[in-house]
């Protein structure tokens, strides 16, 4: 399946610097960003940075079954994080993990990663997933 | 007394590093491709890093230059210049250096450009930065040396190209956590280590790799640094060299004059192979972490077809509390998992699917 390139490049910035809206009246920050907040309807938005926020893993799934364009990447772990300042919540691919190794509450952080890429040919598509803390000690070492 | 280098007017104002997560074994490529069992404890090397999956030359780059600027402590829109050297750039054509630029948020006033030559291309951009910066052309540039190296399956080569990227954020020498205090340039035509066009793995040729090119070409950038400066190897507290493998920057040292303990600190390959554009890089990144103010460090990049550049670093009193503001080398090389050759195989695209 092909990514169409116009919405891949417009979300470009968001994808690569974690950008979200925050709301002025309410105070939730939604991500992706939205120029309407989701949680009370008002339409006075700021820009906020999450990239140097870590977060805390609240789900997860593996994914053994993918869709094309994935099979490289299977198991595709897919989490939902709750950043730790900001309050928001993210689904992104988990990565530098084996599925063992994730427990509720972990403290992860956000990097950049190829998302998926449309064949040898075709674009790259870059954006955030979440791994492990880079100094916790919860993962294994051999 | 000399007059002022240009270089006197500049340093690293942040470096930043960048190791993945996955391992190999050295033994375990022995052992697929029936190579001597001996042969990793010659190289000097156990294991070598491989990038996951999901990662490549450009994401690498981006974490190592996401830690540099958490060290330098600038603003990224200040960044005049974004230059990428990698011999993996994951476009044939279209810049890494602008998807790097536009992560960091350095775009749109920035240049941004790939620079090649083989293994030492982010070390060209080093110079080319303290030109620009010393000139007052741009106020910072941010030099990524990246690659997820690719050695032909079962070629010598195999045994350590690996996968890392190092950063460094280069300003005027008032801010920097070490400044540069002069270097030299060494470069000859060279059929030593190449990769035609089209062509997925490099070849090398054999009798070059050794004297030709890195010995020549590393003694020859770094005597010339020594005469231009008047320095000796008893100056420098450290000396680190491009690695290869384990054992290469050991012996030109011992040609150069340069002790084992001089160079131990900045050896990074035997954990985790050669990562090309920032084999040496890392290594200078490790020594910034543990160097002390006034310490001086010889760094000497290589690349093939071939050069060498030599530069003069002194540290700083900035470099102590820069240290703590992003994650160190060590902490990535303790972050570590061994996977198997067939991972690793699909992990850095040998095993060919059809799409």
């Amino acid at each position: 399946m092909r990514i169409s390139i116009p919405p891949s490049w417009r979300t470009r910035v968001y994808r690569y610097r974690l950008v979200a809206t925050k709301c002025k009246k309410c105070g939730v920050t939604l991500y992706p960003p939205s120029n309407i907040c989701r949680h009370c309807g008002s339409r006075e938005v700021d820009q906020v940075e999450l990239a140097n926020e870590k977060a805390r893993l609240i789900t997860w799934t593996v994914i053994y079954s993918t869709m094309e364009g994935f099979e490289k990447q299977r198991p595709l772990i897919i989490g939902i994080v709750e950043t730790t300042e900001s309050k928001a919540r993210i689904l992104a691919p988990l990565t530098d993990v084996l599925p063992g190794e994730l427990k509720p509450g972990m403290i992860m952080e956000p990097v950049i990663r190829r998302i998926r890429e449309e064949g040898e040919a075709g674009l790259v598509h870059y954006g955030v997933a979440f791994r492990p803390e880079l100094t916790t000690s919860a993962l294994n070492t051999s | 007394m000399h007059t002022l280098y240009p270089e006197e007017k500049t340093g690293i104002v942040g470096w930043g590093s960048y190791i993945p997560r996955w391992r190999l074994s050295l033994k375990e490529i022995a052992e697929v491709w029936g190579f001597n069992p001996e042969q990793p404890e010659e190289l000097g090397v156990s294991e070598k890093s491989v990038a996951g999956v999901d990662e490549d030359a450009v994401t690498m780059g981006i974490e190592a230059a996401r830690n540099a600027l958490m060290r330098a402590g600038i603003n990224p829109k200040e960044i005049g210049a974004v230059w990428f050297g990698t011999e993996s750039k994951p476009y044939a054509v279209k810049p890494s250096a602008t998807i790097v630029a536009e992560a960091i948020g350095a775009t749109p006033y920035s240049m941004a450009t790939d620079w090649e030559f083989a293994c030492r291309a982010a070390s060209e951009a080093i110079r080319a930065s303290i030109g620009a910066v010393a000139s007052g052309l741009i106020k910072y540039a941010l030099v990524v040396g990246s690659d997820t190296a690719q050695a032909n399956p079962g070629d010598v080569l195999e045994f350590t190209a690996s996968s890392a990227a190092t950063a460094l954020i280069i300003g005027s020498r008032e801010e920097s956590a070490a400044y540069f205090e002069a270097s030299a340039t060494y470069v000859t035509d060279t059929p030593d280590f190449w990769r035609r066009d089209h062509s997925k793995y490099p070849l090398h040729g054999e009798a070059f790799t050794g004297e030709p090119a890195y010995f020549k070409h590393i003694v020859g950038s770094v005597k010339t640094l020594l005469e231009k400066t008047g320095l000796k190897p008893e100056d420098f507290d450290y000396a680190v060299f491009h690695q290869p493998n384990g054992t290469f920057p050991l012996r030109v040292a011992r040609m150069l004059g340069f002790p084992r303990e001089k160079v131990t600190p900045g050896l990074i390959t035997p954990y985790i192979g050669n990562s090309y554009n920032s084999s040496a890089l890392i290594g200078l990144a490790r020594v910034l972490e543990i160097a002390k103010p006034g310490q001086r460090i010889l760094l000497a990049p290589f690349g093939s077809g071939a050069g060498s550049d030599a530069y003069s670093i002194v540290v700083t009193d900035k470099v102590e509390e820069r240290k703590h503001r992003a994650p160190i080398v060590d902490d990535y090389l303790k972050r570590k998992y061994t996977v198997s050759y067939s991972l690793y195989a699909k992990y850095r695209g040998l095993v060919y699917r059809v799409e």
